[in-house]
């Protein structure tokens, strides 16, 4: 059993753990701590909504078991649409209307980089980044911004490094989207497979809503290598595996942590077309395993109607880190503290992620690695390596 | 692999064609461009998908179901919010075709918002192999499909009384309403055919694409590219658009760059308003829009 097991029976424990330090008094009088947080409700990329409500599942559990230290934690939600206008406009509601205590929010990097100016300009507010990725938002680092998700750099990285696990593999070609997000994990990933001598045999571009990738999985289809980087959303990875299924490119296809492994075989509708996909994968156990339960239990006494799946426990280790850190603070709940103490997360275990926490004054970006999940049997599994494709 | 994109061309092509045919006949029938008909393609979609996945029923009768919807939505888009808006300048009726189309993603995201959804092909099976050239069964049933819509309506305009009153009642209201035909009931049943179109579309290409609200933001693009290339009001033009515009993109994005594939609609758009305004089938003729 892996040490994350204990550390995630702590974590739900924790608001109980919690609730043993209220007493009435405490509860009644002492003010809320608003959260702000602002997510894709609508819109193209409305999917990661279910990111959201993953975080305030875990407020919302805290809330029930009595809060942190005496206090309840009040979330504010709002709609950006992955639009950077829509973000602007909720980091300034959130923080000139609701005045929260801080922001834990922000799917798409596009909007977070646009809201990047604002919250640098108020560098007393403290700024949790939600589930965007992009390296450009912790790097370089800002003094009240931190990202306790796996940044671009740190998924293109992991899957180069397992692109080349078979020693074999010496061709690799990319597919990716050329938006901010597409591009912040395409370059990391040119200069890693570079970091082994190696350059992309090929490098294509399929755009958000296109409806066939014909042209650009025949030119991968001709560089004949031995692995793809699919840097694509999840609408459009399904596009090009089934293309790529189609032109008969048989080789691993490795994805990011954009799409899910069980929604890209359900929309493919065919099984071969992702018998080779590989996805980088965030958490610390497939959503399904009995480790994982406690956490989907959770979730799902507060949305029932909403299905789980990979991308709703991504934004859950920011929310537990954030509750930690409150924690950590008692009565005495600043700002300038709160900063000051996620500086001294280390090594921090939500259970949840694949990997440990860690911030310091220096470096923002927390989380430096993840699993990979590919399909065995049908069933989504955890590996270390790339497999050898069947005939 | 120049058969290979050009053929997977023709058939993404169809698509462009079939959306751009029903944009074509509500143009002749009224002279309105529609700016949302990219959500009847959408509603479409989304039409048979839930009949189909959400309340299980087969495929002939969802689609029997979406289509009849999908008429009854063109009619009431008409009689609600198009008709009484009279003789107002052209710039309402193009802001009223805004709206609604922004009504109606609106109303899709609520409902359906956070999720891509699958539709399964009607034609299951392997991709098919002929030479140099792959394609699904599906695919077979798009270029079948989107052909046999478009001779339908060639067929109908060209070829029927009741096509060549259409005509009539669209070039002259006014002298059509004199001799005794209800012009406007004409107009309500061409919106209804147009968001037909749209669906019939839908049912062909969203196996493809997934299902998704925003589904018809990209193809109304794709459509004015195909309307503007083959030349507003005419109905060779917008099918010989649609697929010259498919067989364009690929191929682009096969030998110059596959940057390129998704700017070739704006391209297209560009170069033909600047060398022939009119399209390549197109002639000069008053609008409301």
């Amino acid at each position: 059993m892996r040490r994350t097991t204990a550390i995630v029976l702590g974590a739900l424990s924790f608001a109980v753990q919690s609730t043993g330090c209220v007493n009435a008094q405490e509860t009644t009088s002492s003010p809320p701590i608003k959260i702000g947080m602002f997510a894709p409700l609508t819109g193209s990329a409305a999917f990661a909504a279910k990111v959201a409500y993953g975080a305030s599942s875990v407020y919302k559990d805290i809330n029930d078991h009595g809060g942190i230290n005496g206090r309840k934690l009040e979330l504010v939600l709002e709609d950006d649409a992955c639009d950077p206008n829509k973000g602007i406009a909720a980091v300034k509601k959130l923080t000139a209307q609701d005045r929260v205590f801080l922001i834990h929010g922000g799917w798409c990097s596009n909007v977070v980089l646009a809201i990047k100016p604002e919250i640098e300009r108020d560098n007393t507010l403290p700024y949790v980044v939600l589930g965007a990725a992009s390296a450009s938002i912790s790097t370089p680092v800002t003094a009240n911004i931190f990202q306790p998700v796996a940044t671009t750099q740190a998924v293109a990285n992991t899957m180069v490094d397992f692109a080349l696990s078979r020693p074999d593999v010496k061709k690799v070609a990319i597919i990716s989207h050329s938006d901010e997000w597409g591009k912040s994990h395409l370059q990391p990933a040119i200069d890693a497979l570079k970091a082994h001598g190696l350059t992309p045999v090929e490098t294509v571009y399929f755009e958000r809503g296109s409806t066939d990738a014909t042209s650009q999985t025949l030119k991968l289809r001709a560089a004949k290598p031995d692995a793809v980087l699919a840097v694509l959303y999840p609408a459009e990875l399904a596009i090009y595996l089934r293309d790529a299924y189609k032109y008969g490119v048989r080789v691993p296809t490795i994805g990011t942590q954009g799409a899910s492994i069980e929604d890209t075989e359900r929309r493919i509708g065919i099984p071969d077309a992702v018998r080779d996909l590989y996805i980088f994968y965030p958490l610390s156990q497939t959503i399904s395993s009995d480790q994982f339960k406690p956490w989907a239990e959770i979730f799902k006494k507060y949305y029932p109607a909403e299905p789980i799946d990979t991308i709703t426990f991504i934004g859950v280790g920011g929310a537990l880190a954030i509750a930690d850190v409150i924690k950590r603070l008692g009565p005495d709940v600043t700002r300038e503290r709160f900063l000051s103490e996620m500086n001294k997360l280390t090594n921090f275990d939500s259970g949840v992620q694949a990997s440990t926490m860690s911030f310091s004054p220096l470096d923002h970006a927390g989380i430096k690695s993840g699993n990979m999940i590919h399909l065995v049997d049908g069933v989504p599994t955890i590996v270390s390596k790339l497999s050898t494709p069947k005939p | 692999m120049l058969a290979q994109l050009a053929i997977s061309g023709i058939v993404v092509g169809s698509v462009y064609a079939l959306v751009a045919l029903g944009m074509t006949i509500l143009f002749r029938a009224t002279s309105i461009v529609n700016f949302g008909h990219g959500e009847f393609f959408m509603l479409g979609a989304f039409a048979i998908y839930v009949l189909k996945q959400g309340f299980g029923w087969s495929y002939p009768v969802a689609i029997a179901i979406a289509f009849g919807l999908l008429f009854l939505v063109g009619v009431l888009v008409e009689r609600v919010l198009i008709r009484p808006l009279g003789s107002a300048p052209f710039l309402s009726f193009a802001m009223m075709t805004v709206a609604f189309s922004f009504l109606f993603k609106g109303l899709t995201r609520f409902f359906y918002g956070r999720d891509v959804s699958m539709l399964p092909p009607l034609l299951n099976g392997e991709p098919l192999d002929f030479g140099s050239v792959v394609l699904f069964p599906q695919d077979f049933l798009v270029i079948a499909g989107a052909g046999a819509t478009m001779t339908i309506f060639f067929l109908f305009f060209e070829y029927t009384q009741v096509g060549k009153i259409v005509q009539a009642a669209s070039q002259a209201p006014r002298g059509a309403a004199l001799v005794g035909i209800n012009v406007p009931a004409f107009h309500s049943a061409m919106w209804g055919v147009a968001a037909l179109t749209g669906a019939v579309a839908a049912l062909l290409i969203a196996p493809s694409t997934l299902v998704y609200p925003d589904m018809g933001g990209q193809m109304l693009v794709h459509a004015f590219a195909a309307m503007t290339l083959g030349g507003f009001g005419s109905l060779g033009g917008a099918v010989l658009g649609g697929l010259s515009l498919g067989i364009i993109e690929n191929l682009m994005g096969g030998y110059v760059s596959s940057s390129l594939v998704e700017i070739s609609a704006y391209l297209v758009i560009m170069l033909v308003l600047l060398v022939r305004p009119q399209g390549v089938f197109g002639e000069w003729r008053t609008s409301r829009v």
